[in-house]
């Protein structure tokens, strides 16, 4: 009995030392760490080309976070969306696998620099803050701020005046929190998006900040939230526009600016915009 | 719905079970070694493991997991070191539970050594036993009695403190109720599933909670 247990401690033991020197062993399928500079364009910040990076470890890592219509899951389980669809064809032409890796869109820089993922391409705003944290695609969709909320007290919020007493739930560092600063709304920072349209419904907000791209797709008639709905847009002048970010310096990025006027000169861009309705908002590259 | 719901939360289960089940593995005995590191005589190797301990017990476990996942890749030449995809993230969660967990064991077992009285370990000098021939046969069993209550409180706390993997994208059970609510498995906006989750951890710690109840009975012989 107690040779056992003394046998079963052994063992754990051994395992976690197997476990110490497997995080040691993680070290080796490091690629690229001498990829050849030569690619990279003149005057990038990078040392080494990420194009090469990418190209030698044979697969792009694409953060994303779940956003109909942009990156989310079917019933099966694939990653469908525009973005989605764009970042495979994107994959493509440059002859790597696409890998999608869902992350905590506060961490997106850190997944970025950390290298554990190679691009964030999940209907990203650019903002200042993104602009000078990331290299940045040219902009390929236009969005704007909504104001989300319940669809019975629609008619009392029409216009900007209105929603001064209100308070409002906003997805933390997202344009929709920028917005709510620049009209000096009362509002609460929440994780993401969905959960400041679940602040709404249960009523611990009054209303939610959201893109209108996001609002089409999650508010209103057929959706789960069909007791909510979108009224002012508070952007609506300015405007907004979504990007893709990259390291910053990285040689992806103007790769990805020639894929996408190739992909809108021949069609692809807007056909699979088509399929996710959102061709009113894409913009010619 | 309620199947495919289903269906997800036990995948997101699985996961949170492996990381319970592989933070146990290399937190008890790990936690052992770092016990004996603390009471050590040596004072340079004392003062490390009570360093050490200071360091992990006194940051949170959250800012753990974010530094070994996401700095290695930003300081080391090659990048990410840890393996892609959801391999990767439980890898270095994992990691970082051990560490952190093996620290708050330590203490408990320090406590256990420590509470059997010196003068049994007296008796076994004088009767001409080695020091670890006093560990295995006087000392450890004892401890293992008076650290059951403390460390079952703590495995039961750690059963739900996996769901802070979640900062570094582990798609643990409260990852995948989360994920209902933005768009997953062609479903978004429904709230329940997160709730739901409850119910697993619920369940689960109930079973932990009796089988302690169980050792704890079984050890009474020793008083």
């Amino acid at each position: 009995m107690k040779k056992n247990r003394i046998a079963a401690s052994a063992l754990a033991l051994s395992v976690c030392l197997s476990l110490a020197a497997c995080s040691g062993g993680g070290e080796t399928p490091a690629p690229a760490s001498s990829a050849p500079a030569g690619t990279a364009p003149a005057g990038t910040p990078a040392a080494e080309s990420d194009l090469a990076y990418v190209r030698e470890k044979g697969v792009l890592v694409v953060g994303i976070t779940e956003f109909e219509p942009m990156d989310y899951q079917d019933s099966d389980g694939n990653w469908i969306g525009f973005d989605a669809d764009m970042a495979r064809a994107f994959g493509e032409s440059l002859g790597v696998d696409v890998e999608f890796q869902i992350i905590d869109w506060d961490n997106k820089i850190f997944e970025l620099d950390g290298r554990t993922i190679d691009v964030v391409w999940n209907g990203m705003t650019l903002t200042d803050e993104v602009l000078s944290a990331m290299e940045c695609s040219n902009a390929y969709c236009n969005n704007a701020q909504v104001v989300v909320v319940p669809a019975g007290m629609a008619d009392q919020y029409q216009d900007v005046e209105s929603l001064s007493g209100l308070t409002f739930a906003v997805e933390s560092g997202s344009a929709g929190a920028q917005q709510a600063q620049e009209y000096s709304f009362t509002y609460n920072e929440v994780v993401d998006q969905a959960t400041a349209l679940l602040e709404v419904s249960s009523g611990t907000s009054d209303a939610a900040i959201i893109d209108s791209l996001m609002a089409g797709a999650m508010v209103g008639e057929g959706t789960s939230y069909d007791n909510l709905t979108s009224t002012v847009t508070l952007n609506a002048e300015e405007g907004e526009q979504y990007g893709v970010g990259f390291r910053k310096g990285s040689d992806l990025c103007p790769a990805l600016n020639e894929f996408f006027a190739s992909s809108y000169a021949d069609g692809t861009m807007m056909q699979i915009a088509e399929t996710y309705g959102v061709q009113a908002t894409i913009i010619p590259q | 719905m309620f199947l495919t719901v289903i269906g997800a939360l036990n995948e997101g289960f699985l996961q949170t079970l492996r990381l319970f089940a592989v933070t146990l593995l290399g937190a008890i005995p790990l936690g052992l070694v770092i016990s004996f590191g603390s009471m050590s005589r040596l004072t340079p190797l004392r003062w490390l493991a009570r360093t050490v301990v200071w360091i992990i017990r006194g940051t949170p476990l959250m800012l753990q997991l974010i530094v070994i996942f996401y700095v290695p890749g930003m300081v080391l030449e090659g990048g990410s070191p840890w393996p892609g995809g959801e391999s990767g993230r439980f890898l270095a969660s994992a990691i970082a539970f051990i560490i952190n967990y093996a620290c708050y064991f330590s203490e408990i077992y320090r406590g256990g050594i420590q509470g059997v009285p010196a003068g049994q370990q007296e008796a076994g000098l004088v009767l001409g036993m080695t020091k670890s021939q006093i560990f295995f046969r006087v000392t450890l069993l004892q401890m293992i009695k008076r650290i059951v209550p403390p460390m079952a409180n703590e495995i039961i706390t750690l059963v739900k403190d996996t769901s802070i993997a979640r900062i570094i994208s582990l798609q643990e059970v409260i990852w995948a109720g989360y994920a209902f609510m933005k768009g997953s498995h062609g479903y978004s906006g429904l709230w329940w599933p997160l709730l739901f989750t409850g119910l697993y951890y619920l369940i689960f710690n109930g079973g932990l909670t009796l089988l302690f109840a169980w050792v704890e009975k079984k050890l009474d012989y020793f008083k």
